[in-house]
């Protein structure tokens, strides 16, 4: 797996991943929860983007933190301070291996994933869609249709033009007003709430 | 070996990374941002609940839309209930809507060609007098058409009514009706 420098060598989850590989395997428990805490999150961010997928994304998240939790146990890992490269690494090489459908879905929760430490995770937030409705209704037609073509498909702007007749600037441009609209409203909306 | 970016991405630079736009290397630089920056980790987190909530509110049929045909040939693909009506140039129609119909459909033939800017007035017999009118509507010159949804939830609860929509061609020497269309709604069930 290719080395990534993604983090310090001295931040929180390096030292997190330290405590847990110089502990006795499993013996180092509320370090493994706020190290999943910290990570499982980002890795379950990735898999959102990368496979479009909640279900899949929770289940790569399962999967690599396990896995991650399970070297720094075993001591497998020579360096355990550069966790968050290996996490990344190990987020990259199974959305690829998913995406090339050489591993299964089913085949991701296969290891470990029972003996996960059990953290309380943030959750995106879920907005109320009859307000969204609403903010979208108060934007111009134009970018209305740019929204919902780019965000119900969760499309690229070369695609959305394609179909508007627009370019990919021009589709950029127009969502980019949209979407701080939108944002703005429903935040307005929110805190009014 | 690559590393992580040194500076916070923007917010547009986010939403363009959601969607799947800019090149290879900037999307790795954010994916390898994002897994130390928990900051802008929650940012990401708004962009895709706000695609969420777009994605929630449109196929509930709470956002009236100009679309176009591919994308209802993909609703339709991906198994959603979709009632189209076809409306000829200048012509009018009789419609209604199923209760399990989950969006309304409908396709307005209009000579498109050479049209820069295009205005949609509507006109509900419900609201005698009253006009909507919509500016700058997006439109495929080469279809020859103007695809839109109304607020299909709301449809499903109006009574019998006639919906007039004109098609208004906007450039700098003014402005010309292209086209009429008028949409006869008979109620599911009397209300």
């Amino acid at each position: 797996m290719d080395a990534i420098d993604v983090a310090a060598p001295d931040s929180a989850e390096a030292q997190l991943a330290q405590r847990i590989a110089h502990a006795p395997a499993g013996a180092a428990r509320d370090a493994e929860a706020q190290l999943y805490r910290l990570l499982a999150p980002r890795v379950r961010r990735y898999g959102q983007r990368h496979l479009r997928d909640d279900h899949t994304a929770d289940d790569l998240m399962q999967h690599v933190m396990a896995l991650a939790i399970e070297k720094l146990r075993s001591g497998a890992l020579d360096e355990p301070r550069r966790i968050v490269s290996f996490v990344f690494g190990a987020c990259r090489m199974t959305v690829l291996d998913l995406l090339r459908g050489q591993r299964r879905r089913d085949e991701l929760l296969r290891r470990h994933a029972d003996d996960l430490p059990l953290a309380d995770l943030h959750v995106a937030p879920r907005l109320d869609h009859e307000r969204v409705a609403r903010c979208l209704e108060r934007l111009p037609e134009r970018e209305r249709a740019v929204l919902v073509l780019s965000f119900y498909e969760e499309q690229p702007a070369e695609a959305v033009g394609h179909s508007l007749g627009l370019s990919a600037g021009n589709v950029r441009v127009i969502r980019h007003r949209g979407i701080d609209r939108l944002r703005r409203c429903v935040d307005g909306g929110r805190r009014a709430a | 070996m690559s590393t992580a970016m040194p500076t916070h991405p923007s917010w547009d630079a986010l939403v363009d990374y959601w969607l799947g736009d800019g090149d290879a290397a900037a999307s790795d630089a954010i994916d390898a941002h994002l897994m130390q920056c928990d900051a802008c980790g929650a940012l990401v987190d708004e962009v895709s609940a706000l695609s969420r909530g777009v994605r929630d509110a449109f196929a509930r049929g709470q956002v009236p839309a100009m679309l176009t045909p591919a994308f209802v040939d993909r609703l339709k693909a991906t198994g959603r209930r979709v009632r189209e009506y076809r409306v000829s140039h200048n012509g009018s129609i009789v419609c209604s809507v199923a209760p399990d119909d989950e969006l309304l459909v409908s396709h307005l033939s209009a000579p498109l060609q050479g049209v820069t800017r295009l205005d949609a007035v509507l006109a509900l017999s419900l609201a005698p007098g009253r006009e909507q009118r919509l500016h700058d509507i997006p439109f495929d010159a080469q279809a020859g058409e103007v695809v839109f949804t109304p607020r299909t939830a709301e449809v499903h609860h109006l009574p019998t009514h006639d919906l007039r929509v004109r098609l208004i061609a906007v450039d700098a020497g003014g402005e010309r009706e292209i086209g009429h269309y008028t949409f006869h709604h008979q109620a599911a069930r009397p209300a």
